[in-house]
């Protein structure tokens, strides 16, 4: 990182907001059609029934709260790269928080879409907001879903004013070194800065604050999450282990979608000196950590299970390792715990393919993991009458293919568009590291 | 433009849009211009009348709310059924606003039908008999369903002046057997009740009373009479034969024997009864030429020829020795032929040896089926048409072509244009789509008539509503007829009336009204027409026959198709009645389709699993069948359920499910009569697995805290205060204290939330295990009530069923052939897990303990369903279809749920809402027992209590006293207010 310059850094992020050619306008254009299926999915669905989909039951959840839960999952690692690691002066977090934070964003907004697919009336779903009525109805403050309500809007409102905030110095480099049109709309966004010391000042004073409100939501929101199942009766969901096994695999797959996102993005921009291999090297060994949190999550259920005596529990638990959805279980237990081993070698862990293969495994694992939670416990609890299985529909997945378009959409107009490293973060680094080095 | 203008216009321009876009049509209400007289908005009519679901003739009570039958429920003064209905006859209303109900009479034109008026169809009847009768004798031909005696009268006066033959009664199960054996023995050709409810042991020989056998409303009331738990003790119940349908999954113990070889049983067991000693008041030689007869059936025989466990056997012997009231009932109404017969004749010779006074058998109330026509005569009346040329045919609700063996030729026969084919039939099915002309007319609940179902009653119906289509009575059709005679009558109704006094069973105009009014005259019987039975009297000749026939069946075929009536379409009339189609079969738990139950030994046999479509070939036809494995038939046994599989029928039975009655070879029985009901039949695999539209997850309870039994030994042994009721009290499933939904349930140590006030009231009910035998009338009953939506196959194979109370079917893990079933419905917690998790308390807990579902606060997060340990709520995955006019019955009081939605039992609250209304009028509190939701109403079986748990005097508080109460999975601390009573087991 020594040989970069000031100025190389930022030739090198504002090079990236250079008009993009063809080929990018036509993947751009391909997810917007991505995107315009899974609204019609949606949109057939409002005016057929919920019944389009696969749920059923006893299986009364699908892909919808499943791709719920793991986008909000993705959303954590964002917040806790550049909060969290920003808190602990983790400088390798410096070239990747920026996309890691934008990330964040979009998969909040994407998560916090599928709640509203998934209910059966969306048109009433101001029914949960507290607003004074005739009635005197208030929301159920009891619910789970209420505090999902609370949750997610507030990690919403604090992650994009986390990211907005961040971005700032950086909007107003792009501005000083464009014209026209762009100058004008950087001049709006950039509100009035000019990079006075002063407004330094308030300006790191006001990020490490957000990087402390943030820090707790980390845990929080997917604490919160977690308890949508966990405050529930049902075998394999009722436990209290949920929420911090929840939390260390929502890290989990988001660093897996990190190193899914950064490794295309620095070899398309050149970023290899900018996002260099130690910093997902770094990524790696996290991985490794978040995994065997994991692991050990899924083997103390089991234990528990065994533990309690209690003949719903082993028999849930037996179910889900050898009934009808063994294969997400191993598909589960692969990808999330056991491949992510493969980062104790050095040389998978600094060779791109490898990263690159084990992060999108991580990725379908720690989906599939959602899978087997949501739709495996209640597909077989207490009543064995009422037990039944649940494949997702067509409009289902039209759904989830829509919701994938648009976060890889959102995300590429990002790239194009904003500065997807922070200037600002790696020239810092630089000047610590000159420091450190004059001393 | 000027301001104004502009203003002007888009003032016009918005309230035109905003007008425009407005799709729904008007939705005026409007109230009836001149309203009948006993009409009053929002109260119900009921109008006493008699099911015509099948010959039974239980009484009804048709609930009209604003000029429509909503439903229709037991009568409780009737004397057949006493208040309970079954699931067929809960169903009619749905034949009067079937949408594929025919509305006008239809004339064949080349292939076509074409839509004619009453009266030009009543013309061409008249015309067309006329025609025929100037013709000769016997150019007309009447086949019809069994009718009540004054209607059966017209029918044979009008065939008369037509110089024909009376019609053929046809009816698919007429017991010909059993009546022949009654016959042969009792010098009876008839069919005789039973007291069943006076017996301490019954044995079956395939008679499925609690399903479709003579009356099953009256016979599942009986039969719980003695069957049911009391005073420490109950009745045993042993069913012989090859297979379990509902009836044999209540038996305390199923003896398997070979397919026809319950005669074998039947006869072992004369011979262990006359070897044993204590022997009644039998004349010497009845009891040496039975001994004869039945010599050679030494124990060691009848296990060696019947196949059947000898420790079953002896069990059963010894039972039976020790029995102080026996009875032992015939083969099945569907089982027939002359192993069948054989059986009915011993039957009836063990009840003379058993108890010589046969006080159990009431000789002076016979069954009405017993006027039906033999099979044989259903089958002349067909042959004897094939070679005749311009006769006039006439068919008053009868299906042959369905029901008939195809090689009958009944739709050649009708579809040939040598014959004048006239149907008196409401639906386009297998035999009016053969018609040349259709005659729709009025439905049972929109007619006058009598139909008793036994003797020494008379039952009468009467209009419960106005017709929806402007039909005639049958009996109108018929006075009307013919010409030739001067009527006394202007109408069937007026005919009716003076038949009556005729026969001196009314005196004048307001016995009459009297007698509309109660349903009927329940004892008409007089004393000298009563049957003296004398057990002296009884000759030994019968057994002479039966044994030689018993000699003469050796034939066993490797697979025996049986096909078995079913309690849900009983021979499939009723198989168009979108409830019952939705309804899951007892036993297999599959809805929409007929499976074939094999057992699984069978199955491993031809190399097939369970959901293969197995190809079950007999000399009679071919046909492709999901196989269904289960160890309640016997290797070698194929059961089909009869009733599906129909050619028309409209749009719920047309080409839904299978008909197996196209592979019951066409035979007559040569001593009865007859027809059978089985078939040799070859089976092969036909493809790959298909889906079974089954609404059970798994067949087993897996040692939980669900379908509870208790053994009557223990029942003995146990006190009240067993730890259910607080001893040694813990928190696991088995040691969790009863906990009521009451305040005093309410424990801090375990309670995170205070308990709830209840105010007055908190609704609970009693679930009595012991006494549910499974038939479903509650849950049809409850479609009707609450508008519960049809789902249809699809939905069914999507996991997606309605139902708010289900029937749920457990088998013995060890023993799959003792069954349990489990009436399960919401449980009204008092901690209920629905209630916390939603956020919009669309979930709501009442004042009286109910969990009341808001469905307009409701906004589909399907989370209280997720969260119900007891998987009761159902969710409005589309908005259901009632296809006009189905959508008539639907109850005004119960509101109609649209998609996104959850729904499940209200325990009836808008039952609870009327007897609130009531007690406020009359200024007192509700009665305990006044409120009766659907389902406890219609149980034949007295499965259900309701009451209030606040009253320490209620029935339902004392109940949950009972050493047999226990909670559902109360271990979760969900304190449900349904409490049920363990099911009572005895070894026999």
């Amino acid at each position: 990182m020594a040989e970069l310059t000031y100025s190389q850094i930022d030739n090198t992020v504002i090079e990236t907001l250079q008009p993009p050619p063809r080929k990018y306008w036509i993947v751009v254009g391909l997810l917007g059609i991505g995107i315009l299926i899974g609204a019609s999915c949606w949109i057939y669905q409002i005016f057929t029934g919920i019944g389009v989909g696969g749920q059923n039951h006893p299986v009364a959840w699908g892909t919808y709260l499943i791709n719920f839960v793991f986008w909000v999952g993705i959303a954590h690692s964002g917040t806790l790269i550049s909060a969290i690691l920003h808190l602990f002066r983790a400088g390798w977090r410096n070239p990747i928080a920026r996309a890691a934070e934008t990330m964040t964003v979009f998969a909040v907004l994407i998560a916090g879409l599928f709640p509203f697919i998934h209910l059966g009336r969306v048109w009433m779903v101001y029914y949960m907001l507290p607003f004074p009525n005739q009635r005197t109805l208030w929301p159920n403050f009891m619910s789970p879903l209420m505090f999902d309500v609370v949750a997610i809007s507030t990690y919403l409102t604090v992650s994009s004013l986390f990211w907005y905030t961040g971005m700032l110095p950086d909007l107003a480099a792009v501005r000083d070194r464009s014209m026209g049109m762009r100058k004008k709309i950087f001049t709006i966004i950039s509100l009035g800065w000019t990079g006075h010391h002063e407004q330094w000042r308030h300006y790191t004073r006001g990020y490490l604050f957000f990087a402390a409100l943030a820090t707790p939501l980390v845990i929080s929101v997917h604490s919160v999450v977690s308890w949508d199942f966990a405050l529930g009766v049902i075998p394999g969901w009722h436990t209290t282990i949920f929420a911090p096994y929840f939390v260390a695999g929502a890290i989990h797959s988001g660093l897996a979608m990190v190193l899914t996102l950064m490794i295309p993005l620095r070899m398309i921009f050149n970023y290899e000196k900018i996002i260099t291999i130690d910093v997902l090297e770094n990524v790696a060994k996290t991985i490794i950590f978040t995994g065997l949190i994991v692991g050990f999550a899924y083997a103390t259920e089991f234990f528990i299970a065994w533990y309690s005596h209690n003949i719903v529990e082993i028999e849930s638990f037996r179910w889900r390792a050898t009934g009808t959805y063994s294969l997400p279980f191993m598909i589960m237990v692969v990808c999330n715990t056991i491949v992510p081993l493969l980062f104790f070698i050095k040389r998978i862990r600094r060779t791109i393919p490898w990263l690159f293969g084990i992060s999108i495994l991580v990725n379908i694992g720690m989906w599939y993991e959602r899978f087997v939670i949501i739709i495996g416990s209640v597909a077989h609890d207490f009543i064995p009458h009422a037990w039944g299985t649940y494949s997702p529909s067509g409009i289902e997945f039209g759904i989830m293919l829509g919701a994938f378009c648009l976060f890889f959409f959102l995300f590429l107009l990002f790239v194009k568009h904003l500065p997807s490293v922070s200037m600002t973060e790696m020239k810092e680094s630089i000047a610590k590291e000159r420091q450190s080095h004059d001393h | 433009m000027k301001r104004r203008t502009f203003l002007k216009i888009t003032g016009i321009g918005a309230l035109s849009v905003a007008a425009g876009c407005n799709t729904r049509p008007d939705k005026a209400l409007f109230s009836l211009v001149e309203a009948p007289d006993d009409m009053v908005t929002g109260k119900a009519s009921w109008y006493a009348s008699t099911c015509r679901e099948c010959p039974a003739g239980c009484g009804i009570l048709a609930k009209n709310r604003e000029g429509r039958v909503i439903k229709v429920e037991g009568h409780p003064y009737h004397p057949i059924n006493k208040g309970a209905l079954c699931m067929r006859g809960q169903a009619s209303v749905q034949a009067v606003y079937h949408p594929d109900r025919i509305k006008t009479p239809m004339l064949k034109e080349k292939d076509s039908f074409k839509a004619i008026s009453f009266d030009q169809a009543q013309l061409i009847l008249r015309v067309k008999t006329a025609a025929a009768a100037n013709k000769g004798s016997n150019k007309v031909h009447m086949m019809t369903e069994l009718v009540g005696e004054n209607l059966l009268a017209i029918f044979s006066d009008t065939m008369n002046i037509w110089k024909s033959h009376p019609p053929v009664v046809f009816e698919p199960f007429a017991y010909e057997s059993l009546k022949m054996a009654n016959h042969k023995v009792f010098g009876l050709e008839g069919l005789v009740s039973y007291r069943m409810d006076q017996a301490d042991l019954l044995v079956s020989f395939g008679a499925d009373f609690l399903e479709t056998w003579l009356s099953p409303v009256e016979y599942a009331r009986k039969f719980k009479a003695m069957h049911a738990v009391g005073n420490g003790t109950k009745g045993a119940f042993v069913h012989v034969s090859p297979f379990q349908t509902m009836t044999g999954a209540n038996a305390d113990l199923w003896l398997s024997c070979k397919p026809g070889q319950e005669s074998t049983v039947a006869f072992g067991l004369i011979h262990e009864v006359l070897a044993s000693d204590g022997q009644k008041a039998i004349p010497e030689n009845l009891k040496r030429e039975l001994a004869q007869a039945t010599l050679e059936f030494t124990p060691e025989k009848v296990i060696e020829i019947a196949g059947v466990s000898l420790e079953n056997y002896r069990k059963l012997v010894q039972r039976i020795l020790d029995a102080k009231h026996p009875l032992i009932l015939a083969t099945a109404a569907g089982s027939s032929g002359p192993a069948s017969h054989a059986a009915d004749i011993a039957a009836n010779y063990l009840n003379v040896l058993l108890d010589p006074d046969l006080s159990l058998m009431d000789f002076n109330r016979r069954h009405r089926v017993e006027m039906a026509s033999s099979r044989k005569d259903v089958h002349d009346f067909f042959n004897g048409l094939k070679n005749r040329q311009g006769d006039v045919l006439l068919l008053n609700n009868v299906n042959p072509v369905y029901a008939l063996p195809p090689e009958i030729g009944a739709r050649e026969v009708l579809n040939s244009e040598n014959h004048f084919v006239i149907t008196f039939s409401n639906f386009m099915d297998d035999t009016t789509a053969c018609a040349d002309l259709v005659f729709p007319t009025s439905h049972a609940l929109e007619s006058w008539d009598e139909y008793s179902g036994v003797t020494g009653i008379v039952s009468a119906l009467q209009p419960a509503m106005g017709s929806l289509t402007p039909t005639w009575d049958i009996g109108d059709v018929f006075l009307m007829a013919a010409d030739s005679v001067e009527r006394t009558a202007e109408n069937y109704k007026d005919y009716l009336f003076q038949q009556m006094i005729s026969k001196e069973i009314l005196k004048n105009d307001l016995d009459w009204l009297h007698m509309i009014q109660r349903g009927g005259i329940f004892d008409t019987l007089k004393s000298d027409e009563t049957y003296k039975y004398s057990a002296r009297e009884i000759s030994a000749e019968a057994i002479k026959s039966a044994a030689v026939i018993l000699k003469q069946q050796l034939d066993e075929p490797e697979n025996l198709l049986i096909a078995v009536p079913s309690v849900r379409f009983f021979d499939g009339r009723s198989a168009n009645r979108p409830w019952l189609c939705e309804a899951p079969d007892p036993l297999t738990q599959v809805a929409w389709q007929t499976p074939v139950m094999i057992h699984p030994d069978t199955l491993a046999q031809y190399n097939l699993t369970q959901r293969d479509p197995v190809r079950l070939e007999t000399r009679s036809g071919v046909i492709t069948a999901l196989a269904y494995e289960t160890e309640n038939v016997r290797p070698g046994v194929l059961i089909m359920s009869i009733g599906q599989g129909h050619e028309g029928f409209g749009r719920y039975a047309d080409n839904i499910g299978l008909n197996p009655l196209k592979l019951i070879p066409g035979t007559i029985d040569a001593h009865t009569g007859g027809p059978v009901f089985s078939g040799s039949v070859s089976i092969s695999k036909n493809g790959k697995p298909q889906k079974i539209a089954n609404t059970d997850g798994s067949r087993f309870q897996y040692d939980r805290k669900i379908a509870l039994t208790i053994s009557l030994s223990e029942l003995a042994h146990k006190s009240h205060k067993d730890p259910a009721h607080g001893e040694k009290a813990g928190l696991t499933m088995w040691d969790f204290p009863m906990t009521l939904p009451l305040p005093e349930g309410y424990d801090k140590k375990r309670d995170f939330y205070p308990p709830h006030d209840h105010e007055d009231y908190r609704w609970a009910m009693v679930v009595d295990l012991d006494r549910c035998i499974g038939c479903g009338a509650c849950a049809v009953a409850c479609y009707a009530e609450n508008n519960v939506g049809i789902v249809g196959l699809k939905g069914i194979l999507e996991q997606r069923e309605m139902s708010w109370l289900m029937i749920q079917r457990y088998l013995d893990l060890q023993q799959p052939e003792k069954v349990i079933f489990l009436p399960m419905l919401c449980q009204h917690c008092d901690n209920a897990p629905c209630e916390s998790v939603c956020p919009v308390y669309a979930p709501h807990h009442s004042k009286e303990g109910l969990n009341n579902q808001i469905y307009n606060r409701c906004i589909g997060t399907r989370f209280c369903s997720q969260n119900c340990p007891y998987k009761v709520r159902r969710f409005n995955w589309f908005t259901w279809k009632w296809p006009n006019p189905l959508n008539l019955q639907l109850n005004p009081d119960v509101t109609v749920r649209s998609k996104g939605v959850m729904e499940k039992c209200s325990f009836c609250i808008q039952r609870i809402k009327v007897a609130h209304g009531n007690a406020k009028d009359e200024k007192r509190e509700i009665r305990d027992g006044e409120i009766m939701p659907a389902c406890l109403q219609t149980c034949p079986t007295g499965v259900f209590t309701f009451g209030n748990l606040m009253d320490k005097n209620s029935k339902v508080r004392q109940m949950v006293d009972d050493p047999r109460a226990y909670q559902i999975l109360g271990y979760l601390n969900t304190k449900p207010a349904v409490i049920y009573l363990k099911k009572v087991l005895q070894e026999i």
